[in-house]
């Protein structure tokens, strides 16, 4: 609630605060580029300097030359985008329905869909791997993505639904007056408007399938087809880690959910608000 | 195509990638795929698959797992491939033989093993120990003289010796050295533990005396720190395996060089460490020409000539015995201690019950380097608890009455479901004619999402009531309610502090402070800020970096002597150090700590969404009407912020109360003495470690309950499934 004339001890109480979490957010991730830029593939440092003795760009030189890091980001990156357009799609009309009409089974399928995310990941391994098995599914996209969409789904239902509650119905209602369909007015009236929901719903299907690796493990048999999480975690080995290259591959991970973050931002804090709406 | 899972170190991933090459030249018409997998992911994983009738044609690894493969009916007898005149050929201990679960007087081969490794040897620093010491006692005085503090600020700048204090498994060349083994010897079958003797005891007062009373370790060391330690040479000697010496000869700012561990000057004992064989076992999978072609590649790979390859390449110690002729044995002077070690070396015993011993003594073993028990009392809890857990593992449950009843319950619900939901069910199809765009909106996402879970749902249910174990892998049966008797009534779980307690204080914890933070800081972060982008942009880090890396360097941080944490608590506030991860309750806090900077942003994010919703001339209006700031966001933001934030507060507490990730890496996987645990880590123990698919397919039912219990109140009480406008 910010504005120009706000007092001046609530302007700097806001730096303050927004800086102090600045840093607790920022260490320890500083923490991890300190530890790729380490020689001699230590995990731990017995001080707190940020930029080692001796650092060396050494092992984000070795991802690009040494290792298939290019061939799993763009594995990674094909079925992150893959999974955030259906995962988008398949909620802003699911959401939508769950939102606006009241249809027999709308609470129970609603509650059904949260059940889902109430199992422990690592008790579905078994039958999840069953499953792949028995559809052919092992060792492709398909059956990865799948799972994925799957997972991220509730939240994304659930949250788009969330924004077209609160979207007045009046809206909705002004616009077929005016002589759209209902698909129409769905598309040019209520989508729009539910903007923010669709950002977080593609930054959250996005990390969905960016960063899981448990069951990619299980059904990915080939290294070259291997997605990002899945070729970091080869460089971990118990007790002989290679924590250089551990560390340089999640800081370069991380780097396209920032700028997708950047990009999609834009449109989480848009003009597009309910403004000019009277109820 | 032969597939196969290899545990192959990373700096030796080339020399197999190599080997395979030569191989697939060879055999124009055979192509060889390997796979790395961590340990516990390629036993799980292996489990998991062989079970489901794939996986790989062969594992390559360590022997500690194959009991349990073949208990499990995972892997075949490669006798065929390798007569008793090719055995001959190894030297003894590189193939592993298990009795056959059918024929206990047949011995089946479970694995041809190419290398030994995996044994601890004294791994010093020639800049400071010119002479490696051949007791303890000139060990003791070593580690005494090399321990100082340089500049006098009260913190030791070196240690005299670092080892993992974490694992039992360093702790073995203190107990063979003063005569104790883990087994009862002569080792019956099947094997019995032996935790509890003097000569044990003896052992752990040694180890408690070179800490606390020589004070040559630092106060808590797991191995992270111990590596890092000795790397940046802060430490003179460090107990490690085969598997990180080469990192240490390599390092520069050191001098390191490989010596046999000394000889116990109480005893006149070598301390001897544990040996395993490596190597490659057949998927029971793996039939026909598949299997033919997967154990020629293992010929090939064990054969004299790879295997001199091998030695030159990697120094390691070879399986077959025409090898060790090799004159690299005498020139090269790590390969000369590692080969030194290896000989007085014990070979690991290959037993379902050692990892039960492992699981049984880990937890005193932390307890008495935490200084929380005594040697005499550690030991006897040690016993204690590996014999539980090999009773636990070796458990077998028979089908008990109760499976007629289930059955019949089952089948009464369902006919009670479809009368009571009859009417239901017509009203539904009467609907489906006049909503139809309803439900052809929401019906795609629900078909996806179905799709994937139900037969997990009834597959977990199933086996829930199953006696899926160890003894009972692939033959298990539906035996009743036992496993929920067993659950309902476990003190662990149900105790005032127990489990459930903890996983509750967990889940509200966090969650306050996930939407807290998360609400807060997108307060902050509306209207006109200067700089906003670059904040909001800063601010998500903690959920852009994956969590596997971001929590590894929390628990660094909340180290005892090293740690930021710690660092700043002492020089900014004057706090005394805390033991973060040594006691049970700050173990707790510091995965709390970690989870809440892990999870707020977030809840930023949508809460900045939800706000961008609130129509501005309702606070425009409030001025006029001269609320307070604190009026605006009481009465308008947060409860127009509901329906955006009430669907990520469910999930997020489910998520929260299901998060295995935190708790393992930040704890390392319950530690001190398994005090960390919340359920769903409590689940992941029991069935991993000890393979109690049953009891955890149980448990996670319950969790399942809980949260949908919770789930349905909560949704209920905030009316989430309505709209704000009603």
């Amino acid at each position: 609630m910010g504005s120009k004339h706000e007092p001046k001890w609530i302007t700097f109480a806001r730096h303050a605060a927004l800086l102090a979490f600045v840093a607790i957010a920022v260490y320890p991730a500083l923490n991890v580029f300190s530890i790729s830029l380490r020689p001699g593939n230590r995990l731990r440092s017995t001080d707190l300097a940020i930029i080692p003795e001796n650092w060396t760009f050494e092992s984000y030189v070795q991802l690009f030359t040494e290792q298939p890091f290019l061939r799993w980001l763009v594995n990674s990156l094909i079925v992150a985008t893959l999974v955030t357009l259906t995962g988008v799609t398949l909620a802003s009309i699911g959401g939508y329905a769950f939102s606006r009409f009241r249809f027999i089974g709308r609470k129970a399928t609603m509650l059904a869909i949260l059940t889902t995310q109430m199992f422990p990941a690592t008790m579905l391994l078994l039958p999840i791997y069953i499953l792949i098995a028995k559809l052919g599914l092992v060792n492709t996209y398909l059956g990865l993505m799948v799972f994925y969409i799957s997972t991220a789904l509730p939240f994304c239902i659930w949250q788009m639904k969330g924004f077209y509650d609160t979207i007045p119905a009046s809206l909705e209602e002004a616009a077929r007056i005016d002589g759209c369909s209902r698909s129409r007015a769905f598309w040019s009236v209520i989508l729009p408007l539910a903007t923010p929901g669709l950002v977080i719903t593609a930054l959250f299907s996005f990390m969905a399938a960016w960063s899981e690796y448990i069951v990619a493990a299980q059904v990915m048999q080939d290294e070259d087809m291997f997605t990002l999480p899945l070729g970091i975690k080869s460089f971990q080995a118990s007790l002989s880690s290679q924590w250089g290259l551990y560390a340089a591959a999640s800081i370069l991970v991380s780097i396209p959910v920032i700028c997708l973050f950047l990009l999609l931002s834009k449109y989480l804090v848009s003009g597009l608000t309910l403004g000019s709406v009277k109820e | 195509m032969i597939t196969i899972w290899h545990q192959v170190r990373p700096a030796e991933r080339a020399v197999l990638r190599d080997e395979i090459a030569r191989y697939e030249a060879a055999h124009p018409d055979v192509r060889v795929r390997p796979l790395y997998k961590e340990t516990e992911e390629l036993r799980s994983g292996f489990q998991a698959a062989a079970f489901a009738g794939g996986g790989p044609e062969l594992v390559y690894g360590p022997s500690d797992v194959l009991d349990t493969f073949q208990t499990m009916g995972l892997i075949q007898d490669l006798s065929p491939w390798f007569s008793p005149e090719t055995a001959e050929e190894f030297v003894e201990g590189a193939l592993t033989y298990l009795p056959s679960p059918r024929d206990p007087n047949r011995r089946e081969l479970v694995q041809v093993g190419d290398r030994f490794g995996n044994h601890l040897a004294l791994v010093y620093n020639r800049r400071f120990i010119p002479e490696p010491p051949k007791t303890t006692d000139d060990l003791v005085r070593l580690a005494i003289e090399n321990t100082i503090d340089e500049d006098g600020d009260g913190r030791r700048d070196r240690y005299g010796l670092v080892w993992n204090f974490t694992e039992p498994y360093f702790v073995i060349p203190f107990l063979t050295g003063y005569g104790a083994w883990v087994f009862a010897e002569p080792e019956s079958d099947p094997p019995v533990p032996a935790l509890d003797t003097p000569a044990s005891v003896a052992a752990y007062r040694f180890v408690k005396q070179l800490r606390d009373e020589h004070r040559v370790a630092p106060a808590n060391c797991d191995y992270e720190l111990a590596d890092s330690l000795f790397k940046s040479g802060r430490a003179a000697m460090i107990i490690n395996g085969d598997w990180s010496w080469g990192d240490y000869l390599e390092s520069p700012a050191i001098d390191a060089a490989i010596a046999v561990l000394p000889m116990v000057s109480e005893t006149g004992l070598p301390m001897r460490s544990m040996v395993s064989p490596k190597g490659y076992s057949l998927n029971v999978n793996a039939q026909g020409e598949a299997a033919e072609a997967a154990m020629a590649f293992v010929r090939h790979m064990t054969s004299e000539e790879v295997q001199r390859r091998l030695v030159e390449r990697l120094r390691m110690l070879p399986g077959r015995r025409s090898v060790w002729d090799d004159p690299l044995f005498e020139s090269d002077p790590t390969l000369a201690a590692s080969r030194a070690q290896l000989e007085s070396g014990r070979m690991m015993p290959v037993a379902t019950e050692l990892r039960a011993v492992w699981d049984g003594m880990r937890p005193s073993y932390q307890a008495l380097l935490g200084g929380a028990m005594t040697p005499e009392a550690a030991a006897a809890q040690m016993q204690h608890d590996a014999l539980a857990k090999i009773d636990l593992m070796h458990r077998r449950i028979e089908p008990g009455r109760s499976v007629a009843v289930v059955k019949l319950v089952v089948g009464l619900l369902l006919a009670v479901a479809l009368v009571w939901q009859w009417p239901n069910f017509l009203a539904f199809v009467r609907d489906w004619r006049q909503n139809r765009i309803a439900y052809l909106f929401a019906m795609p996402a629900v078909v996806v999402i179905f799709a994937v879970i139900v037969f997990p749902f009834f597959y977990n249910l199933v086996l829930s009531l199953s006696d899926m174990s160890l003894v009972r892998f692939r033959d298990w049966r539906v035996v009743g309610l036992q496993n929920y008797a067993e659950v309902l009534t476990d003190p662990m779980l149900w105790g005032p502090w127990g489990v459930l307690m903890k996983t509750l204080v967990w889940t509200v914890v966090n969650v306050a402070f996930h939407v807290g933070l998360g609400v807060m800081l997108a307060v902050a972060l509306h209207g006109v800020v200067r700089g906003k982008s670059i904040y909001r942009l800063l601010l998500i880090i903690p959920w852009a970096v994956p969590a596997y890396i971001t929590a590894l360097t929390w628990r660094g941080m909340f180290d005892y002597e090293y740690g930021a944490v710690n660092l700043l608590l002492t020089t900014i506030a004057g706090v005394p150090p805390i033991n973060w991860l040594g006691e049970p309750l700050r173990a707790f806090q510091a995965c709390v700590i970690t989870n809440v900077w892990l999870g707020f942003p977030f809840m930023m994010v949508i809460a900045l969404g939800g706000m961008q919703g609130i129509p501005a001339e309702l606070y425009e209006a409030a001025r006029i009407d001269r609320a307070s700031r604190w009026q605006q966001f009481w009465h308008i933001t947060l409860p127009l912020l509901k329906p955006v934030l009430l669907p990520a507060i469910t999930l997020g507490a489910i998520w929260t109360f299901n998060n295995l990730n935190v708790i393992w890496l930040v704890s390392n996987g319950g530690e001190p003495q398994d005090s960390t645990h919340i359920l769903v880590s409590y689940v992941y123990k029991a069935v991993f470690n000890l393979y109690r698919y049953g009891y955890g397919a149980a448990l996670s039912m319950v969790m399942f309950l809980i949260l949908l219990t919770f789930s349905i109140l909560f949704l209920h009480r905030t009316k989430a499934t309505e709209s704000v406008y009603g």
